[in-house]
This record gives structure tokens, C-alpha cells and sequence, in this order.
């Protein structure tokens, strides 16, 4: 790496850590929502795709060790990734656990970070090989299939089934695909910012335009100003050897490890239902139980954010699991600018030990400045981000992105894409379906309305 | 005194007029500065499409500085 990279990785990692910081913190702020457009952002930009891998893997260790601050102090989740958490919260709240689940999730994040970049690393440097398989392609009823297709379908159909709504998630998988398709051969050429943008800002423009609706609108309406609880804490050790027990520190290493590989096909946030659960429901002590659910909690966030991106980058080279078609996505999609995806860029242009190398510097500089702040800090920048930043303001700059990008990629009937596509994600989210059904079914739509155009019925 | 109504998103309590302005604002400027981009391309020599969305990305974080003097926090944080 030359010295110029090294500067500007270091630099980006610095400047993403201390933006997610707070955008970690601030309640309400959905992951895919506030990382993609941003990471997105930047490679249209211009900066080259290795830098906006480092400032994504800085944004992960991050986000994923703030989130849970408002979790441990007020029982409010700080993104979607921390919404399993509260529970275990209130219970290690009650016995007045507060500080103590606080620095264990922070010190949790580092440990599944680090556990899952190493596990990661060393398995996609062996199996790049099954990459090259995968990405050849077979003629099937008459249509060239790559094999990893029948990846993502797999993993779409698995996903189907385990969302709130099976039935509905199994029906929207080639409705949205024929939808994302018809758009694409509307604006004649195979776009794919605004419709990704759609489904990431889906939820929230169904439930804004839900409050427009006379009758829908009693649901959501609330008297009054927002009434939040923060809780005190004592001092707590800078020193994370001494904040895990070594039960803790076994669970999270074990788990971050085996949830980093899943994710490459599984949902980040149901791995984290699933084990922390199993844990909490393990044990004899509903206290300890708690506390060791939200801990391993902390660590697998990270270790299958980490786990989702790197392996479909470095190994398969196509987004295979929500996390990689979700948060990650910008980086499986061809650029202009580029004449090919950030991830081939990247894959081309650097040797592994260089990748490696960037996150790695990435998520060590991260931790360098996240650990010692949240760890002293977290109750005074919680105070002051709940008392100073309006959600209207962090919405509408988000809202503004995803219209300029929407714009950007096909111009005011991109605008219009991007709502008709948010709509009905939306609606189909609310209906029970997970938003990462959605996501790859966008990545598998061409092949998949070829083949069902193809089908001889 | 009648408590004022708010809206509930993502657990946030937001006033509906105020998010508009913020996004208005917010995608004015981001609007503003994209399309300035090109004469400032122009002047400077660079590539206009990346720095279109670098401007616009800054356009709308001046248009969040701007909504965050002008809006109220919805939060009333009691530390206990």
C-alpha cells in the first residue's frame, strides 16, 4: 500500500467513526438507510472504491458499537440491528446492570469485529477459487444462468420463509422482480440507484404517506414531547481484557465466528434473534442470561456485517444475502465512472494482502478512537444528541440524498421510480415481508423474469 | 395547556410541517449545489459526475445544519 492510500484510509476511517458515532447513537437511524446512500455517495463521487470499502468497514465497527448505547442507557434502540437487544436490557436494568451491559457491548463489538475480519479474511483467501465456479454461467430453458443464482434464489426462498409473512414474502419474489424489470425497460437501460434506494427508504416513506391518510393516521399520532429515561452510570475500565468474562468472551468468539460465515446467505438481524435467544433461554439465571444475550448480541452485529460484505466481495463477486444486497449493495453494482462494480475495482486493482491490509488499518483505527470515547463519553454524547439533533432534520437530509441520487441515476422519472419502488417495499414490509427479500430480489430480477418468461406454460 | 400532537416514527416524535421544511430545505440545497457542479467542473478541470454528488452530498448536509437551528427537539430527556 502506498503511502498516499495509507494516509487516506486512515483518514476515512477516521472521519466515518466519528459521523457513525453519532448517527449510532441517534434513535431511529435504520442501517441500510444511513450506509448505503453515504457509501454510495461517495463512489459516485469519485473516491476510489477501496477508500469507500475502509470508511464502510470503519461505518460497521462504528454504528454497530453505538447503536446499543441508547439501548444500555434509556432502552431505546439506535438502529434495527439493536432493536433484539432491548429486552435483555430491561432485565439487566432492573437489577441495576446498566453500566455493567454497557461497556460489555462495547468490548463485545470489538471482540466480533475483529473474530469475524480474521475468520473472513482467511476463509475467502482459500475458497476464491469456488469464486470462479460460480460466476460461470449454463444455458437453462434457453437463458444463460451463472451459478451463483441458484445461490441467491436459495437464499431468497430461505429468507421467504423465515419472514413474518411467508406466503406473501414467496408471492413478491416475481412480482417485484416483473416491477424492477418493467421500470428498467421503461427508462431503457438497466438502472439500479434509485430502485435500490426505494427499498432502502421504503419503510419510512410508507409509514410518512401512511400519516397522510385520515384513517391511518390515529395509529401513529402521539401527545406530547418524547420522554426519555437515562440512566446514571459509575466509571467504568478502559481495559476490555478485564470487561468480558471468560464465558462471554468463549460465546462471542464462537459465535461472531460461525454468524460471519452465515451471513454471506443469512439475515444479519435474525442470526442475532436466533443465537441471542438460544443463549438467554439456556440459562438457568434469567439476570445472567440477559447479560450474556445482549453481550453475544453486540459481537454477532458486527461479526455478520463484517462476515455479509467480505465474503460475497471477495470470494463469489454478487451480492448473496441481505446484508450484501442491503447495506453493502453499492458495492456489486457497475458504475459508469468505473465501466465495471467497485467490488471487481477493488479485486483487480489490489493484491489481498493490500485489501486485507485496509480493513484492517480501517477497523483498528475505528476501534482506536470509538472504544475510548464511548467507553468515557457515551452518557455525555447521548445527553447531548438527544437534547440537540431534531429527527425531522437527520430524516429530511436523508430523504434529500436518496432524491438527488435518484435523480442523478435517471432524472425526474428516477424520482418517481424511486417512490413507486419505496411504496410497495414499504407495504410489503409492513405486511411482514424482510426488507431483505426485497433486496435480492433486486439483484436476482433479470435472470429470474428471463427464466419465468422462458417457462413453457 | 393542551399537549401539542406529533407523529410517531422509527420511536421518534416528529412534526409533520417540520419534516417537510427540513427536506425541503435540505433538497434545495442538495438540488443547488448539484447543478452548480458543472460550471465549477468547468472552472476547476475536474470530472463533473463525481463532483456533482460530492456537492450535492454537501448541499444537503448545509440544508441538515440549517434544519437542525430551525427545528425542536422532540426529546425531553430526564436523567434518573
Amino acid at each position: 500500500m502506498d503511502p498516499i492510500t495509507l494516509v487516506l484510509v486512515l483518514a476515512l476511517s477516521a472521519l466515518s467513526t466519528i459521523l457513525y458515532i453519532f448517527i449510532g447513537i441517534l434513535p431511529g437511524t435504520d442501517e441500510t438507510a444511513t450506509m448505503a446512500p453515504i457509501a454510495l455517495t461517495l463512489l459516485l463521487a469519485g473516491v476510489d472504491p477501496l477508500l469507500v470499502l475502509a470508511w464502510f468497514m470503519a461505518s460497521i465497527a462504528a454504528f454497530k458499537m453505538a447503536d446499543s448505547i441508547p439501548v444500555a442507557l434509556a432502552g431505546i434502540p439506535g438502529g434495527v440491528m439493536a432493536v433484539p437487544q432491548v429486552p435483555d436490557a430491561l432485565v439487566a436494568k432492573e437489577r441495576g446492570l446498566a453500566d455493567t451491559i454497557l461497556r460489555k457491548g462495547i468490548a463485545a463489538s470489538v471482540v466480533g469485529q475483529v473474530v469475524a475480519l480474521a475468520v473472513t479474511l482467511s476463509l475467502s483467501y482459500y475458497i476464491m477459487p469456488a469464486g470462479e465456479w460460480l460466476r460461470t454461467a449454463d444455458v437453462v430453458l434457453g437463458v444463460r444462468v451463472a451459478r451463483w443464482f441458484w445461490l441467491v434464489l436459495a437464499g431468497l426462498i430461505v429468507l421467504a420463509l423465515t419472514s413474518r409473512s411467508k406466503f406473501v414474502a414467496l408471492v413478491s419474489i416475481p412480482s417485484l422482480a416483473l416491477l424492477i424489470q418493467g421500470l428498467r425497460s421503461v427508462y431503457g437501460k438497466p438502472i439500479f440507484i434509485s430502485l435500490f434506494l426505494g427499498i432502502t427508504i421504503g419503510p419510512m416513506i410508507f409509514e410518512l404517506l401512511s400519516m397522510l391518510h385520515r384513517d391511518l393516521r390515529q395509529a401513529f399520532t402521539r401527545r406530547g414531547m418524547k420522554e426519555v429515561k437515562l440512566v446514571k452510570i459509575g466509571r467504568i475500565s478502559l481495559n476490555p481484557v478485564k470487561i468480558l468474562s471468560k464465558d462471554e468472551l468463549a460465546h462471542s468468539t464462537l459465535w461472531s465466528a460461525v454468524t460471519s460465515v452465515l451471513a454471506t446467505v443469512m439475515s444479519p438481524v435474525g442470526l442475532t434473534i436466533l443465537i441471542g435467544d438460544l443463549l438467554r433461554e439456556g440459562s438457568r439465571d434469567r439476570t445472567r442470561g440477559a447479560v450474556l444475550a445482549y453481550t453475544v448480541r453486540d459481537a454477532i452485529k458486527n461479526a455478520t456485517y463484517v462476515g455479509g460484505t467480505l465474503v460475497p466481495l471477495l470470494v463469489i463477486g454478487v451480492p448473496t444475502g441481505p446484508m450484501s444486497a442491503g447495506p453493502a449493495g453499492p458495492f456489486f453494482q457497475k458504475l459508469e465512472s468505473l465501466g465495471m462494480t467497485p467490488r471487481d475495482y477493488i479485486v483487480k486493482n489490489y493484491d489481498y494482502v493490500t485489501i486485507a491490509a485496509a480493513l484492517l488499518l480501517a477497523t483498528g483505527i475505528s476501534f482506536l478512537i470509538a472504544y475510548p470515547i464511548l467507553v468515557k463519553y457515551s452518557r455525555k454524547i447521548t445527553l447531548a444528541v438527544f437534547r440537540r439533533i431534531p429527527a425531522e432534520a437527520l430524516y429530511g437530509l436523508f430523504i434529500a440524498i436518496v432524491l438527488m441520487l435518484s435523480y442523478y441515476d435517471a432524472r425526474v422519472p428516477g424520482i418517481f421510480g424511486t417512490l413507486v419502488v419505496s411504496l410497495i417495499s414499504g407495504a410489503l414490509w409492513k405486511l411482514g415481508v424482510s426488507l431483505g427479500v426485497l433486496f435480492m430480489t433486486l439483484v436476482a430480477a433479470p435472470t429470474l423474469v428471463s427464466l419465468l418468461s422462458a417457462l413453457p406454460l | 395547556m393542551e399537549e401539542e400532537v406529533y407523529y410517531e416514527l422509527y420511536g421518534e416524535h416528529i412534526s409533520l410541517g417540520e419534516l417537510a421544511v427540513s427536506t425541503a430545505i435540505s433538497t434545495v440545497f442538495a438540488m443547488l449545489f448539484f447543478h452548480i457542479a458543472p460550471q465549477i467542473a468547468q472552472l476547476t478541470g475536474v470530472q463533473p459526475g463525481g463532483l456533482s454528488i460530492t456537492l450535492g452530498a454537501i448541499g444537503a448536509t448545509v440544508g441538515f445544519a440549517i434544519s437542525s437551528l430551525i427545528t425542536r427537539v422532540k426529546r425531553v430527556v430526564a436523567e434518573v
